[in-house]
């Protein structure tokens, strides 16, 4: 409409509510001549990073939209709304704007839009899940507003950023919006099927603006006409689609075709069973049959886990979460709880450090509700929580967090008075919590409870009492089941005997959501065994899958004749592993680190050198390395030492750079060295690169930077650096960076690879 | 016109990964999987949109006006102007991310797939178009941030085609493109076929670091 009224290709169709007010109602009293009851204003483009290019304030743009809305409506009964659409910048993880950014920028529009006068806030046209809970919470937290969302999808029912319709459906229904649905991507008839999804997922009021159609890719027109748009939308209704209108490509003429063909009466909303679960932003998975809860991240009984947790070794953290995925996890259960250690601000961080990797649904596991809001607040999806007890003042102070940000609760059998010794008990609990939580407004589906193991060497008759309960809890108040199984063979030999026996009874008794280790092979192959005894396996397709190529694993023994170098240099890691083992039986940890591990990996790195080998193959020979490595650390973090570490150094990718691989190979390759790194990431403000120096004492940085345009910021830190008056050497490295420009802006090293950066980190830190 | 990935050169992966001679077996047998967990999980995208193209080398129709020596030379005979934009998804980007938490070398294989498989996507694009324009000719593509063309301009091209809502592909402040697996390119489009073409060593911005040249090869040759 714009455009036919002379607006450019590229020009921000904001400025108008500024220059051409006029325009901009004349195109809002088409619509409501057309019959729109509730119409846009004309913000959907506006936030701080375009306005910053235009020279107005989101607030004075908002402003002047909502009044050219306004206006057009006059006296009429049309809602104007406020219209927020995506930020143009992709969030964290995959991208570098971080959540929090994102949050007040939302946080901006929302209240200019209130102020102004809007009815209603529409967050709209969106691909990335974690964005929109950004503009959720900033609305419902700053403004009165009621919220409605609608996103983008591509007919394979994803998201450009990968979002489903089960996780938006989950999310959205979680963080309480009001009404929710699709807008853009397609026309009406191939947005149907999405719509019957969606359904399945949420009872809310749907929502539903298609295009007209789909665009012809060179041209970007579209086809279809304003009576064929409105014959192919009408079935909605009978879906629950109660809100309709139209997106790119309809005009005033497809809404009057769409009032005309609407019938006077609204049919009911279909009865369709709801179906309940948890999500990340990108995968769903359902309540009902039997889902494994990964429980390795957890520092209780691990002193490498600990050690990580100290360290803020993120790294080991996130593979721990891979590693499961991998084994089978389908949700990750998150415990960072140590004593001396900063859960409310540690929590949240390793969450977005999982979401990184990970596309599993997580499971906060902490007591602290300040930590459990906080990591809450940052899960890209629908999480758990875990948990609440009986205890009143408990439920007080985590269910309306669960309520707020619409998570699953997990409810323990217990309260003030310890764990009851009778299944009865136990399930009296559970109906306790399970009022509790309905009386926040928690849906029952939502409220999971854990019977709790007891160590059967020590109770023994006690695990008939929590099958008992699991069983009644299932059957009696209809509720799913969480259980951390592992520790019923506590204290017993050959304990994944007992613990395999007792998941696969409790998964009778109606045992669903088992908290468990994933890396456990038998584990596994009883829920793969049990699946199929149960149904759920149709076919027992996952379960052949599982074991169609299953020749009994042999037990990776190493040739006798190799030896440790040849281990590392073949990138070998589970021979390394071994040998490295053997060598300890003999040799202290240092004497192997200082005369096997290192040696072994300077010969690598000369062939590397000699262009005998490649980049690839230096990284798996340092990789194997770091199983040799790990063994060390694993023996010296168990009788409580310090970490080995040959010297520690800050790593980032300056400011305005996004390219990363680089960094981390050289990250990789140093630590397999024995060096502690500390890595700020990619996209790093001077700023905090000086004070992570200052705060840790380093002597050394590596700065990394890919585009001659971010070599500019390299500079920048250099000069930021050195003006601190800060102790330390600098090496920086990248693609259009040569020695003589390293000089020249102010470098001490240039690294050529990520093996002269070892040859740098020798120098400087020995 | 769909958006295709039909195959990843070998040779153009080797060369991203810097192996400049003799590589054994174990490599090739990496190469091979991660090339194919590439292509399984990649979702190519592409757009593009035709212009007009004014003596002030602007583009009719949009705020876009080119700026730079190179672009101008490359368009001198053309009066109209492509804008095209290609993408393997962000599944990629998640999958390299993912990768490199646990398995380094893997990734940067990974990584270099990656670009091999975006110049496929975009070279298919491009044979695609130049039979649509035929019997008109196509000049080679040519990016922002390519010799004097000010990487800022980015931004123009990204609003004038709207390639976010279109394909999914964002900018950061700084300009530079996420999901990192996506190019941007401008054709010219002219009744005569490209005389001038700036190719070879000469040309590149890595002429005095390049390690293949220090070689005595270049990177066409491995």
């Amino acid at each position: 409409m714009l455009q036919a009224a002379g607006l450019k290709t590229g020009e921000l169709p904001e400025l108008w509510n500024l220059s051409e007010p006029g325009k901009i109602a004349a195109v809002h009293r088409a619509y409501i001549e057309a019959g729109s009851r509730v119409i846009y204003a004309n913000t959907f483009g506006v936030n701080r990073f375009k306005s910053a290019r235009c020279g107005h304030s989101p607030a004075e743009l908002v402003h002047a939209a909502v009044r050219c809305a306004k206006d057009a409506a006059g006296d009429l009964p049309v809602k104007v709304a406020l219209d927020v659409g995506p930020l143009g910048q992709l969030l964290e993880p995959l991208g570098t704007l971080r959540f929090e950014e994102a949050y007040d920028v939302f946080r901006e529009i929302m209240a200019a839009g209130e102020e102004a006068g809007a009815d209603l806030a529409v967050i709209e046209t969106m691909s990335d899940l974690y964005e929109v809970k950004a503009a959720v919470l900033a609305a419902k937290e700053h403004t009165k507003l009621p919220v409605w969302v609608t996103m983008t999808f591509e007919q394979s029912g994803r998201t450009f950023v990968g979002t489903t319709v089960a996780s938006m459906a989950l999310t959205l229904t979680g963080l309480g919006v009001d009404a929710l649905g699709f807008n853009c991507s397609l026309g009406p008839k191939e947005l149907l099927p999405l719509v019957r999804e969606l359904r399945r997922w949420t009872d809310k009021p749907l929502i539903l603006k298609p295009n007209a159609g789909l665009p012809d890719p060179a041209t970007g027109a579209y086809h279809i006409t304003p009576d064929e748009f409105a014959r192919e939308l009408v079935p909605a209704l009978d879906l629950g689609v109660y809100i309709l209108g139209g997106c790119c490509g309809t005009t005033p003429e497809f809404i009057r075709a769409l009032n005309d063909a609407l019938p006077e009466t609204v049919p009911d909303a279909p009865a369709v069973p709801l179906q309940s679960g948890v999500c990340s932003g990108t995968r769903a998975v359902g309540f009902g049959g039997v889902h494994v809860i990964g429980e390795r991240i957890n520092p209780t009984g691990k002193k490498r886990f600990q050690q990580a947790l100290r360290e803020g070794d993120m790294g080991y953290i996130v593979e721990r979460g891979v590693e499961q995925q991998d084994a089978g996890a389908e949700i990750l259960d998150v415990n960072v709880g140590l004593p001396g250690i900063d859960e409310v601000e540690l929590l949240p961080r390793v969450v977005k450090a999982l979401q990184g990797v990970t596309d599993l649904p997580l499971m906060l596991d902490s007591s602290d509700p300040k930590a459990l809001e906080a990591g809450l607040r940052v899960v890209s999806g629908k999480a758990i929580v875990n948990s609440v007890n009986g205890e009143q003042d408990v439920l007080d102070a985590v269910l309306p967090l669960c309520k707020k940000y619409g998570a699953a609760v997990v409810g323990l059998c217990m309260d003030r008075g310890g764990i009851p010794q009778t299944w009865r008990a136990r399930v009296e609990i559970a109906e306790r919590i399970l009022n509790a939580a309905l009386s926040y407004g928690i849906p029952k589906s939502d409220v999971l409870i854990d019977c709790l193991t007891l160590t059967v060497s020590a109770q023994q008759e006690q695990a008939r009492e929590t099958l008992r309960a699991v069983r009644c809890v299932t059957e009696e108040l209809g509720l799913h089941t969480v259980l951390g199984v592992s520790n019923i063979s506590f204290g017993l030999p050959a304990r994944e005997q007992v613990t395999v026996s007792f998941l696969t009874q409790a998964m009778q008794a109606g045992l669903d959501l088992p908290i468990v280790n994933p890396n456990q092979r038998a584990v596994m192959d009883a829920v793969a065994s049990f699946r199929v005894l149960s149904g759920e396996d149709m076919s027992a397709e996952a379960y052949i899958r599982r074991f169609a190529d299953a020749a009994p694993a042999e037990a990776s023994k190493p040739a006798a004749s190799m030896s440790l170098a040849d281990a590392v240099m073949r990138g070998l890691r589970d021979e390394t592993a071994a040998l490295t083992g053997k060598a300890l039986e003999t040799m202290g940890e240092m004497d192997v680190v200082n005369t096997l591990l290192i040696p072994a990996l300077d010969r690598v790195g000369e062939r590397y050198d000699k262009q005998e080998i490649f980049l690839p193959q230096l990284i798996s020979a340092a990789n194997a390395a770091c199983e040799g490595f790990e063994l060390i650390k694993r023996r010296i973090a168990s009788r409580g030492g310090e970490s080995v570490s040959k010297g520690r150094l800050v790593l980032a990718t300056v400011h305005g750079d996004i390219h990363d691989i680089g960094k981390n190979i050289v990250r990789v390759v140093l630590e397999n060295y024995g060096y502690t790194v500390i890595d700020l990431g990619r996209d790093v403000p001077a700023k905090e690169i000086v004070e992570a120096v200052r705060r840790e004492h380093v002597k050394l940085v590596g700065l990394s930077a890919l585009m001659t345009t971010t070599v500019v910021s390299m500079e920048e830190t250099i000069r930021a650096l050195r003006e601190a008056g800060l102790d330390c050497r600098i090496m920086v490295g990248g693609a259009v960076l040569t020695p003589e420009y390293a000089a020249e802006i102010g470098a001490d090293y240039y690294a050529k690879d990520a093996r002269q950066s070892v040859e740098i980190a020798r120098q400087v830190l020995g | 016109m769909d958006a295709r990935l039909t195959g990843i050169d070998r040779g153009q992966v080797l060369r991203y990964l810097g192996c400049r001679g003799a590589y054994d077996e174990a490599l090739e047998e990496e190469l091979l999987r991660w090339s194919e967990t590439l292509r399984a999980e990649a979702e190519p995208r592409a757009v593009w949109k035709l212009f007009p193209l004014l003596p002030d080398f602007s583009l009719a129709g949009a705020c876009f006006r080119l700026e730079g020596d190179a672009i101008r030379a490359l368009l001198k005979d053309c009066d109209q102007v492509i804008l095209m934009a290609a993408t393997l998804g962000n599944s990629v980007e998640r999958l390299i991310r993912r990768t490199q938490a646990v398995d380094m070398a893997g990734a940067l294989i990974l990584d270099a797939c990656g670009s091999a498989a975006i110049e496929n996507v975009c070279d298919n694009l491009c044979a695609d178009l130049a039979a649509e324009f035929a019997p008109r000719y196509l000049t080679d593509r040519f990016s922002p941030g390519y010799g004097d063309m000010p990487l800022s301009q980015q931004r123009e091209l990204f609003a004038a085609l709207d390639v976010t809502r279109r394909i999914g592909v964002t900018l950061t402040d700084s300009g530079l493109m996420l999901p990192q697996k996506s190019v941007t390119a401008l054709i010219g489009v002219s009744d005569r076929p490209q005389t001038l073409r700036p190719r070879g060593c000469a040309a590149c911005g890595l002429h005095d670091t390049c390690a293949y040249r220090k070689d005595g090869k270049h990177c066409g040759t491995i």
